[in-house]
């Protein structure tokens, strides 16, 4: 096998959400001396871009994407250590800290939201459901994150999307971060009103977005 | 039954494992094998599928999946299990009638069967939030003002005095019981003071508001109906469990709530469609319920007018009308907002999908995704309550033909959806009359179904 078709191999291995194929595959990786960061960035990451296309499209669901998710975090276990041996690792495109708002239980909009993102090359950090406001900032801190995401399902959680801003602005943090909000009853002009720096209506918005914010940071700096 | 502190008792003593293992290990791949073990099938050619031994199998899919899956609580880690004997002893026991309002109001709310000519009970209004006191009141008259309703929805408030309600807040619990006040004063002023309020309490995210409202002192009764959810997928947490104990308690009507959600742990319209009904028997099981309000919906568009989401929802309706004794409020969310001729479209299709599929009950559908802040007007509850008798009247493979013709005014436009207009902008605040704008789109639009063949009166 050649080292365009085990890259293949490891495209469809995520593709088809099997688990076997990758971890085998990744073993083939090594076997065959194939730059790992190579065979993440161009096998691994790929599969999971295309599969994250038909999910937008709605030829899957978030079940063959969670799946999909198991099987590239299992390869890649195994083509860690021959990356850090060779003092390699994945390129980040930007850490992500993703939570949905106090006194809200609703995670599944999030999940997606988290998944896509690590789809697409950001490194996402979920704190899950229910989060004290403080606590993103908390958080945002240990992990050094560039982005907080805010995620809200009900009218009534909406102001502790505001109430994590306005704590980064009381401690001076608020330009450290970017902070994008989403979920059910959310809009731009509620982004706009409570000065966050993005708003995505799905977890594909919120890829254009992160990715767009980075950028110009990028650029300014 | 098992009752409700054996229920807790399985919480705490159910198999232990993380959220994650059991979306990812349990609910995932259990739901996969059920759908292929049973052959459920979506067909996207039948919005309203008319098949009753499909319909039965759907059911007894259900069965097997709950009883294979169980719910997760959240705050234990813990499966609560039901064996498959509980899930049908609960069936066989549940009355499928529930006891709600007072005086000239009181009512039996029970169920119906697919093709069935009888009207659905009709629920009308909705929880979504609006700004001020003064606009809830013109919304509940005006819902009440509807001779044909048989139970009611009150709006959320947003706000108390200015500050605004957050989660779990004082403000929230003052706007709780300042929202249940307005919304039986509202009711007196109607001269139907009678009228049950189902979906309470709409203002209150935390158990602790829900039952502080609850106090009779604040102008509720147990002949009232008070939503404890479900988590998706298949969950529950304490603070819906405690809402339960304190109704069970007081005897007041508990209506289990529920919204799978189609591409999200469910999968597509097949899965969805066994989630959605084994939904209604965990509604009897855990929360146990007098009642069921249930809303499928898409996890993309948030709307229930998708063409799979029908499916589910017409498919998932049979299966419970003819086989679960537990009256169900169907509730659909349009994508389209007030005052748009989409809204009316997707509110008609919806109607006529459920309505023909058996439901028990329908509510009003809810404009712009239930998302936009006063984004609900009585005009709509009219339109519901007309359509909904008139659905009555078809049975299941004519509303097939009526739902596939109004899904051609509207499919393309679901991710685009106008939002529509709020209710201080399609209503004079001040008589609580609609404009005349509105009127005539209206009445342009009713014309337009009659013509389609909806028999609209």
């Amino acid at each position: 096998m050649d080292q365009k078709e085990i890259l293949k191999n490891l495209s469809m291995a995520i593709m088809e959400g099997d688990e076997d194929k990758a971890k085998e595959y990744a073993h083939e990786v090594l076997r065959s001396q194939i730059d790992p960061l190579k065979a993440v960035e161009q096998g691994l990451s790929k599969g999971m871009i295309i599969l994250g296309g038909r999910f937008e499209k709605g030829e899957i669901f978030l079940p063959d994407l969670l799946i999909a998710a198991d099987a590239f975090n299992s390869a890649v276990e195994i083509l860690k250590p021959a990356m850090e041996a060779q003092k390699k690792q994945v390129a980040k495109a930007g850490k992500i800290l993703i939570g949905t708002v106090n006194g809200d239980v609703h995670g599944i909009g999030k999940n997606i939201v988290a998944i896509i993102l690590e789809a697409n090359g950001f490194e996402v950090v979920d704190i899950g459901v229910d989060n004290p406001s403080l606590k993103f900032v908390e958080e945002a801190e240990k992990v050094k994150a560039d982005v907080i995401g805010l995620s809200s399902l009900m009218t009534t959680t909406m102001p502790s999307q505001k109430e994590v801003i306005d704590i980064l602005k009381e401690m001076n943090l608020r330009q450290k971060y970017f902070v994008i909000i989403g979920g059910g009853p959310v809009t731009k002009e509620w982004a706009d009103k409570i000065g966050a720096d993005g708003y995505a209506g799905s977890a594909f918005q919120a890829v254009e977005v992160v990715k767009k914010l980075l950028d110009q940071k990028r650029a300014a700096d | 039954m098992i009752n409700f502190l054996e229920v807790y008792e399985r919480a705490l003593k159910g198999p232990i494992m993380s959220e994650k293992d059991f979306d990812m290990k349990v609910f995932i791949p259990r739901l996969k094998n059920v759908v292929k073990a049973y052959g459920i099938q979506y067909d996207k050619e039948t919005p309203v599928p008319s098949d009753d031994k499909a319909a039965d199998n759907l059911y007894k899919a259900a069965v097997d999946f709950l009883s294979q899956v169980g719910v997760y609580c959240q705050n234990t880690n813990r499966i609560i299990q039901f064996t498959l004997k509980e899930i049908l002893e609960a069936v066989r026991e549940a009355p499928g009638k529930c006891f709600v309002g007072e005086g000239k109001e009181a009512g039996v709310f029970s169920m119906r069967k697919p093709d069935e000519r009888k009207v659905p009970w009709l629920h009308v209004g909705s929880g979504i939030v609006t700004t001020s006191e003064e606009v809830a009141t013109n919304k509940i008259e005006g819902y009440a003002s509807i001779a044909e309703l048989n139970s009611i929805s009150i709006p959320a408030l947003d706000s108390i005095r200015g500050i605004p309600v957050l989660a779990g807040s004082p403000a929230e619990l003052y706007a709780a019981i300042r929202g249940v006040k307005v919304g039986r004063e509202a009711l007196k002023r109607a001269g139907r003071p009678g009228l049950p309020i189902m979906n309470l309490i709409s203002t209150a995210a935390a158990a602790v508001t829900t039952i502080a409202a609850s106090a009779p002192q604040f102008g509720l009764r147990p002949t009232d109906g008070w939503l404890c959810g479900a988590i998706s997928e298949m969950k529950i947490d304490f603070g819906t469990m405690n809402k339960v104990a304190y109704l069970l308690n007081w005897g007041a009507n508990i209506g289990a709530e529920t919204s799978p959600i189609l591409g999200g742990y469910c999968g597509g319209a097949a899965g969805t469609a066994v989630v959605s009904t084994a939904y209604i028997l965990m509604g009897l099981l855990v929360q146990k319920g007098n009642y069921q309000l249930s809303f499928p919906i898409h996890f993309k568009y948030g709307c229930c007018t998708t063409r799979d989401v029908l499916w589910t929802v017409s498919a998932s309706c049979q299966a419970a009308s003819r086989n679960i004794p537990m009256p169900v409020i169907w509730l659909g969310y349009m994508a389209g907002g007030p005052n748009t001729k989409m809204y009316f479209y997707e509110a008609a299709a919806y109607l006529l999908c459920v309505v023909a599929s058996g439901a028990p009950s329908v509510q009003t559908p809810h404009p712009a995704k239930a998302v936009k802040i006063d984004g609900f007007t009585p005009m709509e509850c009219k339109f519901g309550v007309d359509m909904a008798k008139a659905a009555s009247q078809v049975n299941r493979q004519q509303a097939n033909g009526l739902v596939s013709r109004l899904m051609e005014k509207y499919e393309s436009q679901i991710e685009t959806a106008p939002s529509g207009s709020r209710y201080q902008d399609c209503y004079d605040v001040v008589s609580g009359k609609p404009g005349e704008d509105y009127v005539r789109l209206y009445d342009e639009v009713r014309e337009e179904l009659a013509r389609v063949g909806i028999p609209l009166t």
